[in-house]
């Protein structure tokens, strides 16, 4: 800001600089060099009236010749006229009160609007870096939280594989095991049916034999006999 | 007893006998005729066959029973065949032979055997089965070959089983 001022006050400083510098000599604006030479000599033969020879001979005096020269002196290349400094510095303090009381308030104004609008810039963009700042926060927790859920799933299903293996193990075993003991038990049922098929077919022969011996043995002292037994069976007399 | 027409059937045959003074004969005829129509199924199916016309069924009654048996008991058969009751025949002449022997205060016993008894052994039995049960019978044989030898006697409801069928059938169950 300081620096802004500076090169303001140094603007209308450097303009007086340049008037002063390049500012003509006061006699080039109102007499060339061959009327102030015209002047001269004019001035020279009145006060010699006239005479030639008289003018010839002062012309060669030293003091008419420097008076000459002073004609063809070039005006001071600093030093403006005297009017010209008034006229420019007139016009510098009007300039520079113009600008002290109304440009440099609304350079000022312009310049502290644009440091608020640049500060609040800054101030936005800083927010902006926090708030991303806190979204990345955000972002980076929920991922850790997503590589955490992640983790666990996975364990956790690492967990139930391996316990689904171990299951299935179990289970096939238990399943191998009731397989055996089905077949085991289905040769025994199978063994058994046919022990008592065997044993049914041997006492259908057997009974068939027997029934076979018996009706042939069974004449009629046998069938009377078969009668009497019955009889005293039934009285309770067959002791 | 249950069936009120059997019992009904049972009553008249058992009066028309006992008025006819031959009961005694005309018991042992009807309970053949009985034990007939319970072994052959062709006879049974004969006389209850209503496509067969009632004079010929009644004549097959007629050469079964005619000169084999009295007059009496022919009589009654042809009554209930006549009367469409042949299926009930064996159920009303067992009625009535209960019905007769309860008139003499006694009851009867069906006894199947491989063999007849002799008389002496029917009367044996008797006294055997007054001894255990306590009650006078009347004993009527069946002859069965079925049971083989030995005796099943069958008092209503009561059977003494001593026959050599139901020792043969002891030993095939203890077979299994």
């Amino acid at each position: 800001m300081t620096n802004r001022r500076n090169r303001l006050l140094a603007a209308p400083l450097l303009a007086l600089l340049g008037l002063l510098t390049f500012a003509g000599p006061a006699s080039a604006s109102e007499e060339t060099i061959g009327s102030c030479v015209v002047k001269k000599l004019d001035h020279l033969i009145e006060e010699s009236h006239g005479d030639i020879d008289v003018v010839r001979h002062e012309l060669h005096e030293e003091d008419v010749q420097d008076d000459f020269e002073a004609c063809v002196e070039a005006p001071s290349p600093i030093l403006p006229e005297t009017n010209e400094i008034i006229w420019g510095g007139s016009a510098f303090l009007i300039l520079f009160v113009l600008m002290v009381k109304k440009g440099f308030p609304a350079v000022r104004g312009a310049m502290d609007a644009r440091a608020e609008k640049i500060r609040s810039d800054l101030d936005a963009a800083e927010q902006a870096r926090l708030d991303a700042q806190s979204v990345q926060s955000d972002y980076e927790a929920r991922l850790a939280d997503a590589k955490a859920e992640a983790s666990r799933l996975i364990d956790e299903a690492r967990v139930a594989a391996d316990q689904l293996k171990g299951d299935l193990a179990a289970r096939a075993e238990t399943d191998i095991a009731e397989l055996r003991e089905r077949a085991a038990a289905g040769l025994e049922s199978e063994r058994a049916q046919a022990i008592a098929d065997l044993r049914a077919e041997v006492a259908g022969i057997a009974l068939g034999a027997a029934e076979r011996v018996v009706h042939s043995s069974l004449d009629s002292e046998v069938q009377g006999r078969l009668i009497d037994a019955y009889i005293d069976e039934v009285s309770g007399t067959d002791g | 007893m249950a069936d009120p027409r059997v019992a009904g059937y049972a009553e008249a045959l058992f009066f028309v006998a006992a008025a006819e003074d031959d009961l005694s004969v005309v018991e042992d005829e009807l309970f053949r005729v009985a034990q007939a129509l319970r072994s052959d199924d062709d006879l049974g199916s004969t006389l209850a066959d209503r496509a067969l016309p009632m004079a010929r069924r009644l004549q097959v009654v007629e050469d079964l029973l005619g000169g084999r048996a009295s007059a009496v008991t022919t009589a009654l058969v042809s009554m209930v065949v006549g009367a469409g009751r042949s299926a009930e025949l064996p159920a009303i002449v067992d009625a009535m032979l209960e019905r007769s022997a309860a008139s003499r205060n006694k009851a009867v016993a069906t006894v199947r055997s491989a063999v007849d008894l002799t008389a002496d052994q029917r009367e044996r039995l008797a006294a055997a089965i007054n001894t255990r049960t306590g009650r006078e019978v009347e004993v009527r044989v069946v002859i069965d070959p079925s049971v083989l030898g030995g005796v099943v006697t069958e008092i209503g409801d009561d059977i003494i089983d001593g026959s050599v069928r139901r020792r043969l059938n002891q030993l095939r169950e203890s077979f299994r």
